[in-house]
């Protein structure tokens, strides 16, 4: 294998994971509580900026930047399920599009703001590291977004199949009635569930920030990456989510490399479109026939 | 009786406006009278989201993609080609409503969220291959040198004068949409949205009617985007993107789904709010979003659905 074609490996897994990540979140919501969020974008944004402004603007040390960021992300995940959430569950799928799509602009607006326009670069725990894997000179960052991942991934696998909480929470995604009447507080689950979405996208936010620019208006195209990403995994899959968001990853990388690098997104959207129109279920399928 | 009586009323109370709007460029200025065209331009495509949106309940992002397509359809033929406007705009019309058919054919068999991601998915494809196909549809700099429309020797390059074409071509499809709507093809369109099993019970093709409302509402945001063309005299890419999809749908929610009305009076309110609201700069468009937000949350039923809340108070206090 040549070099480039290792660095490109690499550097597609470190992206892919990304939007794993932020598939995830995606999932996580959409399963728990039937809200498609379309504003999943500006939270990875506002977990990026948030360690922005701990790692960079305060200058804190990297290990407690991180742990504020992630709080601020988990905090700003509950904002959402009151302010947002709340009003607009159980009404029709176009209304929470639009909801959450409207509530995107106002994140990203707020953020433009409060940052302003100007990228920031935000710093790597390993600088400009870089090791060797097989021959190719890999960056350490690339490396430890993919163990970072994997191992948020991990925790939460554990935490939905292994504890008792985990168990509570599938209950309300399968029946949401019935998990209430098991005497499970279903809105603290659903506190829970945004939580944890906050968790991902704000970890996303983080460890996509010194691969890219802190932008503003960054979110936009990490959230539909990531859109691509289940749909081509299977919508209400983990692993689907998992598998779809490494295929998206190296996609993006190769495609780029090897194809059109103007053509790279049109190419994974033309991915996406083939998938909904040939195996709406995803690679991974889905437990109810709801799409067609 | 009653209902005669408020579709005669409703009638009159069209004819004033649009009568009203006949001579409404005397009092206005110039730069207002380009935003009113603007506001005019976008209705129509709004109209033409309301058929799929409104009537057939399908959440499309795909609006602005195909006012894309009729705006660089009209573009290509009026400068490469040559052709005279007068021929490129209808094409340009039935070319996007063609398109729709094509994306309609796959893309209609998915439902919610699906749907909004596969409309998503062929909005952002249509810039990005707008930005990188330089040779045909000039990339990131777009088309310029479109031609200004001209009527026997009469120029109707100024916005004054292009006001009462725009006006003309929202007038028609104004009265179009209240006869489809009106048609078995409207009624059919609402049934699907209602209840898509009972209307496929009782023998309606609802896939034919969904492709129907979706090309319809392509037609419609041609012919919108044609006219934005040729009033700007350029076309590029950042126009069609997908915050504008939003932003149609915006409108027709704003001012009330389901309504040919309500789908003029969003994108007419929309269209000026930035300029009633300039003094807030950047935080407009939180402004904006947070009351897109209050609007879903309290009305649902958009913004006319208001004049209706009102006059029953009124009515209820007068008792």
């Amino acid at each position: 294998m040549s070099q480039q074609f290792i660095q490109l490996l690499v550097s597609g897994l470190a992206v892919g994971s990304v939007y794993a990540l932020v598939g995830l979140a995606f999932i996580m919501v959409n399963e728990a509580t039937g809200v498609v969020n379309f504003a999943t974008g500006q939270m990875v944004a506002i977990g990026c900026f948030l360690s922005v402004s701990t790692g960079i603007q305060m200058e804190l040390p990297l290990g407690p930047a991180y742990a504020l960021a992630l709080i601020g992300s988990a905090l700003f995940g509950i904002v959402f399920y009151g302010v947002v959430f709340r009003p607009l569950q159980d009404r029709p799928v176009v209304t929470v599009i639009i909801g959450t799509v409207m509530i995107g602009i106002v994140i990203q607006n707020s953020a433009l703001i409060a940052w302003g326009s100007v990228p920031f670069r935000p710093r790597s725990p390993f600088g400009r590291q870089v090791v060797d894997v097989f021959g190719a000179a890999i960056s350490a960052h690339a490396l430890f977004v993919i163990a970072v991942a994997f191992a948020m991934i991990g925790l939460l696998y554990g935490f939905i199949y292994r504890t008792a909480i985990g168990a509570r929470m599938r209950a309300v995604a399968q029946d949401r009635d019935a998990a209430r009447l098991m005497g499970i507080g279903v809105d603290r689950m659903f506190v829970l569930t945004w939580v944890i979405a906050g968790l991902l996208t704000g970890a996303a936010g983080i460890l996509v920030g010194p691969m890219w620019f802190a932008d503003v208006n960054m979110g936009d195209p990490i959230a539909l990456k990531a859109f691509a990403a289940i749909i081509i995994g299977g919508f209400s899959s983990v692993p689907g989510a998992i598998v779809g968001g490494i295929l998206v990853g190296l996609a993006e990388m190769l495609g780029a490399a090897y194809i059109s690098s103007a053509y790279k997104d049109g190419l994974v959207f033309l991915v996406m479109i083939l998938f909904l129109l040939v195996r709406p279920q995803g690679i991974f399928g889905e437990r109810i026939g709801q799409r067609a | 009786m009653k209902s005669l009586r408020t579709i005669d009323r409703r009638l009159l109370a069209a004819c004033a406006v649009f009568i009203a709007a006949l001579v409404l460029p005397a009092f206005v200025s110039g730069y207002g009278i380009r935003i009113l065209n603007l506001a005019l331009i976008s209705a129509i495509a709004v109209i033409g989201l309301n058929f799929a949106f409104g009537y057939a309940g399908l959440i499309t992002l795909a609006q602005a993609g195909f006012v894309g397509c009729g705006a660089y359809v009209t573009a290509i033929l009026s400068t490469t080609v040559g052709l005279s406007p007068w021929l490129s705009i209808p094409i340009a019309t039935i070319g996007s409503g063609l398109m729709g058919v094509i994306i309609g054919l796959p893309m209609l068999r998915l439902k919610g969220h699906y749907l909004a991601l596969a409309t998503l998915g062929f909005n952002v494809s249509f810039v990005i291959v707008a930005t990188n196909w330089k040779s045909l549809m000039g990339g990131t700099d777009g088309i310029s040198g479109i031609p200004a429309l001209a009527l026997s020797g009469w120029s109707l390059g100024t916005d004054h004068s292009y006001y009462y074409v725009v006006w003309a071509a929202l007038a028609v499809a104004t009265w179009c949409a209240w006869r489809i709507r009106n048609s078995h093809i409207g009624l059919a369109m609402i049934a699907v949205r209602d209840d898509e099993i009972a209307t496929g019970a009782a023998s309606v093709g609802v896939t034919r009617i969904k492709v129907q409302a979706f090309a319809l509402s392509a037609l419609y945001a041609g012919l919108s985007g044609a006219l934005f063309a040729h009033m700007t005299n350029f076309v590029a890419p950042d126009d069609f993107a997908l915050g504008h999809s939003i932003i149609y749908l915006a409108m027709l929610i704003i001012g009330g789904e389901g309504s040919i009305l309500g789908a003029i009076a969003g994108s007419v309110i929309v269209t000026f709010m930035p300029e009633l609201m300039r003094d807030l700069g950047t935080a407009y468009m939180i402004v904006f979003g947070g009351l897109m937000l209050l609007i879903l949350i309290f009305l649902p039923k958009g913004l006319l659905s208001l004049t209706g809340i009102v006059a029953h108070r009124l009515r209820t206090l007068s008792r």
